[in-house]
């Protein structure tokens, strides 16, 4: 659904940030800049709760009293549900706040679009196979901690098993939980595997812990191999042909979620421009 | 005042730096660059690698130059050899809004009278996971680490708005000081980089110094 253009307002993006990785933080940048460029908002800016500005500080980044803030996060949970609202000082999905308004969009993992970007992300990784012969497996960190993001993952996985995507069996799988990525093998019934990290970043899960796990680095050493790692498709590894891909919060089109949720959102509350 | 209107009023009045970046109106448009890069910039062949995109601000300031991760952007070792030539006055907002986050905004709103800022303990009190121990921290022993961390002895150039608490400020030093405005420029010639909570880097320094006096206070275990 096409969004409103917003001349008077502003869009701030919230990532996590993390105070030893900037890479972290690289695509929230990147889909600030890609939103920018379109021209539908005033000013785009980010922030984040380890790095800056911080999300205290978002309030000064802009004179625009009109801000819609979207977290760009894989699910719903303690950051979204209670550190974004507390240091944004949002009590609702539209709040006042010392004059300016802001408007609280769900985080972009939980948008239905993320179903295209999961297939075009796993598209460009292995683009000559078929998926007919192709198990397609969204892998997560999984814990006891946030059942939201397991959540996040499965409603995908159901998505894209309806969707006419055409892949032989599709599942989730996790660091940390039942179903195991260390298992991928097992969990996979065809020749082709295409392996997708739905996390924002790229970081130590995916550039460093999941890769030991599925077998394609043989362990955890210096996060130096960073990016490496997904430039060596495919992996030829327990019998089957392997695909790994960067996480899905680096595809540019991420952009698009963004956007998709304050559509989604201005058609919620009919908030107008 | 917004921060564009801010960076615009600054410059027409005689304003030129901003931490360590140099800014200049050229009648066309707006040159950034690192202040010890001054006395290269007019010469023809200056050697400094030209840019035109205001993002690219994110890229240069990153890292320093020995490939150490620059934990806050106040510190005061911002790359040099670079220029940017941007059109706009947006453009350079942009810009700067990457050298410095929020600075230009957190500055208009103090002058504003708007500013709120944060004490180390609201600051503390609200951190998470392996962060909240380092609420524990003792005064004496925050007091110690501001001197340890903060002011440009210690390569961060921010001048500190916030106090321990709201009725302890914090104890007298080069550190607490400081005005945020390193290389000795006056202040009708330069925009200072405000603290207006402690940054991030300084709640990971708060939390190991309250677990060794945990530790302290408990031998044995
Ligand atoms: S807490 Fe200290 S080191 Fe950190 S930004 Fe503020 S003044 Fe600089």
């Amino acid at each position: 659904m096409p969004i409103t253009p917003k001349p008077h307002s502003a869009l701030l993006i919230v990532g996590h940030g993390s105070t030893e990785n900037p890479d972290s933080s690289t695509p929230y940048f990147d889909h600030a800049d890609e939103i920018r460029r379109r021209g539908l908002f005033k000013e785009v800016h980010c922030c984040f709760w380890k790095e800056e500005p911080s999300m205290r500080e978002a309030w000064y980044l802009t004179d625009c009293t009109d801000i819609y803030v979207v977290p760009d996060f894989i699910s719903e949970g303690y950051f979204t549900q209670d550190v974004i609202p507390r240091e944004l000082e949002l009590t609702g999905p539209t709040t006042t706040v010392r004059g300016k308004t802001f408007h609280y969009c769900l985080p972009v993992g939980v948008h239905p679009s993320m179903t295209g970007l999961i297939l075009r992300r796993a598209k460009e990784v292995a683009p000559d196979i078929d998926p007919a012969n192709t198990t397609l497996i969204i892998t997560g960190h999984g814990t006891g901690l946030n059942q939201n993001s397991t959540k996040a993952i499965r409603d995908q996985v159901d998505l894209i098993i309806a969707s006419d995507a055409g892949y032989a069996h599709v599942t989730d799988a996790y660091m940390e939980e039942q179903p195991f990525i260390a298992k991928w093998d097992e969990l996979a019934t065809t020749p082709n595997v295409v392996v997708v990290p739905f996390f924002i970043s790229d970081g130590l899960h995916s550039y460093q812990d999941i890769p030991v796990m599925l077998g394609i680095e043989p362990e955890v050493g210096p996060a130096a191999s960073q990016r490496e790692v997904f430039r060596h498709n495919p992996y030829h590894l327990r019998e089957k042909t392997l695909y790994y891909s960067s996480a899905i919060g680096t595809e540019r089109h991420l952009a698009d979620v963004i956007l998709d949720q304050i559509a989604d959102f201005d058609k919620e509350l009919k908030v107008r421009s | 005042m917004s921060p564009t209107t801010f960076l615009e009023q600054s410059l027409a009045n005689g304003i030129h730096r901003i931490g360590q970046i140099e800014v200049r109106a050229t009648g066309s448009g707006f040159q950034l660059f690192h202040a010890d890069d001054l006395a290269l910039v007019d010469q023809p062949d200056h050697g400094l690698t030209v840019h035109h995109d205001p993002e690219v601000a994110r890229d240069i300031s990153t890292y320093s130059e020995d490939g150490t991760y620059r934990f806050t952007k106040g510190q005061t070792n911002l790359k040099r050899g670079w220029i940017m030539i941007l059109d706009s006055i947006d453009d350079t907002r942009r810009a700067l809004d990457h050298f410095y986050p929020a600075a230009l905004g957190l500055v208009a709103a103090q002058r504003d009278g708007t500013l709120q800022i944060e004490t180390l303990r609201e600051k503390l009190n609200r951190q998470t996971g392996m962060y909240r121990f380092a609420r524990n921290i003792s005064d004496a022993g925050a007091q110690q680490l501001v001197q340890e961390v903060c002011g440009p002895a210690h390569q961060c150039a921010k001048w500190i708005l916030w106090k321990l608490d709201a009725e302890t400020p914090l104890d007298d030093s080069e550190a607490s000081r400081f005005r945020g405005i390193p290389g000795n420029l006056p202040e009708s010639e330069a925009i200072p980089l405000v603290c207006r909570e402690a940054c991030n880097h300084f709640v990971a320094e708060c939390r190991k110094v309250s677990k060794a006096e945990h530790a302290a206070a408990n031998p044995g275990g």
